[in-house]
């Protein structure tokens, strides 16, 4: 379900927003036709197998994706994602859920801007953060 | 191994410009594999209602390359690294104008860093950062901006 949009007085320090996003391996195989990543251990059992990985992984660029998905929806049509980063720290195994999340880590006017600051990522069912990063967004 | 003086002459130099093309298609199947929801990003008469031309691609969304089997290799290596196995370390998105569907971008990629590291993995480890420019073909605006680090060992 989609975050609502949400304004710069209505975010506090330490708030985390969160999405839980399916990593099927039908879902894995849509990403691969729009990042134009066809590197197999992503969808073919076998050749992952091959590659000695417990089942197909899911591709680093599409959690980095998910993370600007999360940034966007809290920025809503009036707001602006002004950019993240994130670190590809390790592997998730596909179906698994992951969570997607950015918290809240600072506010801030900068040039006539409200930005808020995110520690954001991606995290495993066992809480570890696989993809680390942070975000900037300038909301209403 | 330590940086070769080819490698140390590479930082700061800038790749040929690679065109990607923006289209109605690649950002449906980019909101449909993401999850993107809000109609502007998939639904022609929402984005116009919000005042759009078209359907605008969500953040990080920056098209294709072109496609061509006999055109030159996409990626060209700024020097000859010694090391033949390659990871993704990271990215980093700075979006600076809205994209549109129909849109054609130039990218350009230039080398920022390169380092060589221990590794309590690999022995050694290559960090090489750089940075690629998004420019509209049609207004010669920068839309947005990527960073990225590549890990090779």
């Amino acid at each position: 379900m989609a975050i609502s949009a949400q304004t710069f007085d209505g975010v506090s320090e330490g708030q985390e927003f969160t999405l839980e996003e399916a990593t099927d391996s039908q879902r894995l195989v849509i990403w691969a036709a729009a990042s134009g990543d066809f590197y197999q251990i992503h969808y073919d059992d076998k050749f992952a197998s091959n590659n000695k990985l417990p089942d197909i992984i899911v591709h680093g660029a599409l959690k980095g994706m998910w993370v600007g998905k999360i940034l966007d929806q809290i920025a809503g049509r009036d707001g602006w994602v002004k950019e993240w980063d994130v670190a590809y720290r390790a592997m998730d195994i596909a179906r698994e859920p992951i969570t997607v999340f950015a918290k809240v880590t600072g506010k801030r006017e900068e040039n006539g801007e409200k930005l808020v600051d995110f520690e954001v990522g991606t995290r495993k069912a066992d809480g570890s953060v696989t993809t680390p990063g942070t975000g900037t967004v300038r909301l209403p | 191994m330590e940086l070769t003086d080819e490698m140390k002459a590479a930082i700061g130099k800038s790749g040929e410009p690679t065109t990607y093309e923006v289209t109605s298609l690649g950002i449906r199947t980019f909101c449909r594999a993401v999850g993107y929801e809000d109609g502007i990003y998939f639904d022609d008469e929402e984005a116009k209602k919000a005042g759009h031309k078209s359907i605008i691609a969500p953040p990080g969304y920056l098209g294709m390359p072109v496609w061509n089997p006999n055109g030159p290799a996409r990626r060209a290596d700024f020097f000859k690294s010694p090391f033949t196995r390659n990871l993704n370390g990271g990215t980093a998105v700075e979006p600076l104008e809205h994209v549109y569907a129909g849109d054609v971008l130039e990218a350009v990629t230039t080398l920022t860093s390169v380092e060589i590291l221990p590794s309590k993995a690999y022995g050694q480890l290559m960090v090489r950062k750089t940075e690629t420019a998004y420019k509209r073909q049609s207004d010669g605006k920068v839309v947005a901006k990527t960073r990225g680090t590549s890990l090779s060992y």
